[in-house]
């Protein structure tokens, strides 16, 4: 029976061509969409993630003041970290464009060649892809870098500059005026020598830590490398350390010589005190000498014994008894020389005593110097709490915007496709499955026949479910080759691939899309179709032999007395209640992803315009090492970094510090750092409002901070938190002076040396475009797509209501009435079941991409934008519907006018 | 008894749309016999055809045909049994549409063993020359006879009809109750024939007249008349 039941099946798709066509279309498209959108995504995260393995992608690298030394280096390879030099000189040409020069590369980020080969000798250079494509350069020219002539020997990429940004923290790469050359190592320090480069040398080192260590134990050994603020050769870092970090040495270099002086003075003291004993000895012996020496000679006169204690009142005595003069004066000199020797004694006792007294003294005195050295240690360290290593910079690959970050931008381009994927396979479920069972309607009265002749039910179903089975299948297979083939994948890729120095990419084919455009469609079918079948065909026999259906109580609703037209057409829709809902859910579903597509395009379109508006400054200075003052005509800031997370990733929030005179922001500040101003954008991205408590984290210092938002001001291009400038000092423990970032009206007088980066608002303007550019081939294709979708499956269910009603139709033709009064009974009702459709479907599929579309699609984008539609949008798509209703329905209406009533009578009951 | 119903009763609605359309009918037909169902409009002539063709379930009572006690099948029983013992014709034909007349035949061809010749069958309905039309391109008569032979096809044991000439002119009608006839004749077909034509009740072996869902006649003709002679179709 099969057999001759599938030979309908042909005939069926011819009768119902355009129906068949149009779900075919739909799925292709659908498929194309899906596949080509979640192809490329998968090619580039995927293929650029296997690109960087295959180069050796870099875990991070870092930047020091000095080059490491080499015992230094060969302490972190013995711990099992690989390092390599990435060393490099900036040269500018006479037209402004800077070429970043590095030697070859041997172990990390290894240079992937795209055309040509390696530079092998002095006069060759590899140019990388995106500056050359840009500048028109091939392998086989001649570039200029620092005034030598080389030949360009090969076109390539290296995986730390897929976006090749200039600075790291520059908004966007403009490969037009910067790109990056390699050469080799004696090439490179020859022309080091030179010295013809714009800036000094950098000292960058890329690592691989395999397993050995963390990034933060790494970071830990590269803050302990030895370093002389000396060997810097960087001006402005002299200047800057010796107003900061190099007065912290000054001071305590001087307690140091304070220390030291000290214990000299201590140790001399102790050296003197070591001697008392033997001066005071000695000053004693000679007055006894002299004493012993004086008893010898007057113990001859009778004179009794004089010792140091009586000498004085024994001579004294003697003198005053003496009558001889010369013995009389020699008595005198006696008690002089003796009173003058005991006076010499008694003074050398008095210094030893004093000396001793005095090293006591200096021996306290260091003491108390090394305990000053101590907490002076200590207070500097808190007060100058800035490494003074050689550490400069240290970025971890997750962290560099320069790596990987085509990857991040395709994210956005994956869950586009996974959501559209699954929206669309609900729609082509659904719009299945309200054909088969128009289909098993139209055919009621015939299936009950043949049950009653004693066909099965499976015989039956598996008739039904072949035929869009097959469409299924032979569409999914169409939409699936299309969407890998050249018109797919290829243009896809294509924004992404003329903006990031990516290598080539060879298409991905993912098993589980072709699993999704293959073997989906058709078991999608086949589960819907048998599950919407079953259904139907379980009906009573009888009941499809008379095509009954069921009649809702809504059916026989009572109405009040209308013209007889409005109530006509009324109960028309109320007839077709059903249809009609099919109808607004089919919409809804279409609906979705044409939202879905506006809702993108407004995002991109609010960052390209909102960027720049809520842009007041020209110029955004980031310092590096600030000067004392700030330069005339800017308005200082202080900027801290730091974390917020959501949906699984992290970015960063800069509270910002500003003045009170800082016109570039609209912020009413308050004095305290506890209530803040947010921007708009943080208030889009992490849904805050005012009164809540935003919590920042401070990575650095494993530190929290909660801020209560007072307020939320108009600013999109980054996340920030407004603070007053002192307060925001405070908070974060820097000198009352401080800054790190200087807005301006016009451009300052500031030496680039000092600065981490320039914002202007022309980089600002052009990163805002970049974004949209990226997303145009999506939106282009999404929002073509979707209208397409949409269109198809407006006129699919439009068919189904016309093809309903056609019986009715075809009666009330031969009753009399003229196709105009036919449309404005049957068709007219249509209308306003199309605008109820779209006027139920638009704003709820808004509503649900409002409320998807930060955890769904951009969950990784640190982007927080205005999504509202404007009303002229609105307007637009209502307008859209319009347009499609009248043209549908003046496709349809044809198709019934060609329809005689007798044709359509013949086989009904 | 080919054919015997025991008090069937049958009912639809409840509440205040309640109503008993078969009271208790018992009724017995014979093997290879053809029987005319007559009655008014709403005396259960249809739904009596319908429970013994197991479309529809009695509410009580039996319907045994071959002996096989029918009441109380699982629907796919049901389904053996119409595929294994019924032809089924109807008033609105219900052919396929988009097949033609041979395959309209040739779909429940494949439901039995032992089909009957196709070619012998449409040669005997007088559809050998529009085998190949589709429905649409057949009058009603022609329809109605391709509907015959897809029920004749599978060479059913009893084959039931529910106003197969209902839908027909006179001349047409003439027609397709001869081929009954004939077919009845040369295949020994048990025939059951709900109509609202009182002239074809002449032509068989047995007329069952119901009113208000109750036998109010049963009897067999004693002398048949041709369905070619038959007057006031």
């Amino acid at each position: 029976m099969q057999k001759v039941l599938r030979k309908r099946i042909l005939r069926d798709l011819k009768k119902n061509a355009p129906r068949y066509i149009a779900i075919g279309f739909l799925i292709v498209l659908s498929m194309y969409l899906v596949v080509s959108m979640l192809g490329a995504a998968e090619t580039i995260i995927r293929g650029s993630e296997a690109a960087d393995e295959k180069a050796c992608v870099e875990d991070g690298e870092f930047s020091l003041f000095v080059p490491m030394k080499k015992s230094e280096w060969n302490r972190l390879k013995d711990k099992g970290v690989t390092l390599e030099k990435m060393f490099y000189l900036d040269y500018t040409d006479k037209d402004e464009k800077v070429i970043r020069l590095f030697k070859n590369r041997e172990n990390i980020d290894k240079i992937t060649i795209k055309d040509g080969r390696l530079a092998e000798n002095d006069t060759e250079a590899v140019i990388e892809r995106r500056y050359a494509e840009v500048n028109h350069i091939n392998v086989g020219d001649k570039v200029e870098i620092g005034g030598r002539e080389f030949t360009v020997s090969g076109i390539g990429t290296v995986p730390d500059y897929d976006c090749t940004l200039k600075g790291i923290g520059d908004t966007g790469c403009d490969s037009k005026n910067f790109g990056l050359a390699f050469v080799t190592e004696d090439t490179y320090e020859s022309m080091k020598a030179e010295g013809k480069n714009s800036k000094s040398e950098e000292y960058y080192y890329a690592y691989i830590l395999n397993d050995s260590m963390t990034d933060e134990e790494l970071k830990d050994e590269l803050k302990n490398l030895e370093f002389s603020a000396d060997d810097v050769d960087d001006e402005f870092f002299r200047d800057y350390w010796d107003r900061t970090i190099g007065a912290k040495d000054d001071l305590e270099n001087g307690i140091h010589e304070l220390l030291d002086g000290s214990k000299e003075l201590k140790d001399g003291l102790k050296e003197l005190t070591d001697n008392n004993a033997g001066m005071k000895l000695g000053a004693r012996t000679v007055l006894e000498s002299y004493i012993s020496e004086a008893n010898e000679s007057l113990s001859s006169y009778g004179f009794e014994t004089l010792t140091t204690d009586n000498f004085e009142d024994v001579l004294k005595n003697h003198i005053d008894n003496e009558s001889n003069a010369i013995m009389k004066l020699t008595l005198q000199n006696l008690l002089s020389d003796l009173k003058e020797l005991k006076t010499y004694a008694d003074g050398v006792r008095e210094y030893t005593d004093g000396v001793k007294t005095a090293e006591e003294g200096a021996g306290e005195l260091y003491d108390g110097i090394d305990e000053l050295k101590t907490e002076t240690d200590d207070i500097i360290d808190e007060i100058f709490n800035a490494d003074a290593g050689n550490l400069l910079s240290f970025v971890k690959a997750g962290d560099n915007p320069r790596i990987q970050a085509a990857s991040g931008d395709q994210e956005l381009y994956r869950s586009v496709g996974v959501i559209a994927g699954c929206i669309i396979l609900v729609l082509i479920s659904y719009v299945l499955s309200v054909f088969v069972v128009h289909s098993i309607d139209e055919e009621g009265a015939v299936i009950g026949a043949l049950y009653a002749l004693g066909v099965r039910k499976k015989d039956l179903m598996n008739h039904y479910i072949m035929l869009p089975t097959v469409v299924a299948t032979i569409s999914g297979i169409v939409g699936t080759l299309i969407g890998y083939s050249s018109l797919g994948v290829r243009v896809q890729m294509q924004d992404c691939y003329s903006y990031y120095s990516l290598p080539e990419l060879d298409v991905m084919i993912m098993p589980y899309l072709i699993v999704y455009g293959v073997i989906v469609p058709p078991v999608i079918c086949y589960i819907v179709t048998r599950l919407v079948i079953n259904k139907r065909l379980s009906r009573p026999v009888l009941t499809l032999i008379r095509n009954e259906q069921k009649a809702g109580r809504s059916k026989n609703v009572k109405l009040k007395d209308m013209k007889f037209m409005k109530l006509f057409r009324l109960r028309q829709i109320i007839r077709e209640s059903r249809t009609a809902f099919t109808v607004v859910f089919g919409m809804f579903v279409s609906m979705l992803i044409g939202i879905m597509a506006v809702e993108i395009y407004v995002y991109c379109a609010h960052v390209r315009s909102q960027y720049p508006e809520d842009t007041k400054y020209e110029y955004m200075y980031t310092y590096k090492y600030p000067t004392e003052n700030v330069p005339k005509g800017g308005y200082e800031a202080y900027a801290k970094t730091m974390k917020k997370s959501i949906y699984g990733y992290s970015f960063d929030v800069t509270v910002m510090g500003i003045t009170d005179d800082n016109p570039f922001f609209d912020v009413d500040l308050e004095d305290t750092a506890e209530s803040v101003t947010i921007s708009s954008s943080i208030s889009y991205k992490f849904g805050l409002k005012v009164g809540d408590v935003l919590t920042l984290k401070d990575e650095e210092n494993n530190r929290l901070y909660a801020f209560e938002i007072k307020a939320i001001t108009q600013y999109s291009p980054s996340f920030m938190v407004f603070m007053p400038y002192d307060r925001a000092l405070e908070l974060f423990g820097e000198q009352d002076d401080f800054y790190n970032v200087v807005f301006s009206d016009h451009e300052l007088d500031i030496e680039k040396g000092r600065l981490y980066s320039t914002t202007t608002k022309a980089d600002v303007e052009k990163a805002a475009g970049i974004f949209s550019d990226q997303m145009r081939g999506m939106i282009v294709t999404l929002g073509g797509v979707s209208a397409v979708i949409f269109a198809i499956v407006l006129y699919l269910m439009m068919k189904v209501m016309i093809d309903r009603s056609s019986f009715s139709i075809a009666l009330i033709k031969i009753f009399g009435y003229r196709n105009k009064e036919l449309k404005r009974m049957y068709l007219d009702g249509n209308f306003y079941v199309v605008m109820l459709g779209a006027v139920i479907s638009v704003p709820l599929s808004k509503l649900i991409m409002d409320l998807a579309y930060e955890p769904a699609f951009t969950p990784n984008v640190a982007c927080g934008v205005d999504k509202s539609f404007p009303a002229w949008f609105y307007i637009g798509i209502f307008a859209i519907v319009v347009v499609l209703y009248f043209i549908i329905n003046h496709l349809l209406v044809g198709r019934i006018k060609k329809m005689t009533p007798v044709e359509v009578l013949k086989n009904r009951e | 008894m080919y054919v015997q119903v025991s008090d069937v009763k049958k009912s639809y609605g409840e509440g205040g749309s309640y109503i008993q359309v078969l009271k208790g009918v018992t009724v017995g037909i014979e093997k290879g016999s053809m029987c005319v169902i007559q009655g008014t409009s709403g005396s259960g002539k249809s739904t009596l055809l319908n429970c013994i063709g197991g479309l529809d379930i009695v509410d009580s009572g039996s319907i045994q045909v071959d002996g096989r006690e029918m009441v109380g099948l699982k629907p796919d029983e049901l389904s053996d049994y119409r595929r294994d013992y019924l032809g089924f014709i109807f008033q609105f034909y219900n052919l396929v549409p988009n097949l033609t007349v041979r395959e309209n035949i040739q779909v429940c061809e494949y439901l039995t063993d032992n089909p009957l010749d196709i070619d012998e069958l449409l040669d005997v309905l007088g559809l050998v020359e529009h085998q190949n039309k589709f429905p649409s391109q057949l009058s009603g008569g022609q329809q109605q006879r391709c509907a015959i032979a897809r029920a004749l096809i599978k060479n059913p044991k009893l084959l039931l009809c529910d106003e197969p000439t209902g839908a027909l002119d006179s001349k047409t009608s003439r027609d397709i109750l001869v081929l009954l006839e004939k077919v009845n004749a040369q295949y020994g077909t048990t025939m059951v024939i709900v109509t609202h034509n009182n002239a074809i009740k002449d032509m068989v072996d047995q007329v069952i007249i119901l009113k208000d869902g109750l036998i109010k006649k049963d009897y067999k003709n004693e002398v048949k008349i041709p369905a070619a002679e038959l007057e006031d179709l």
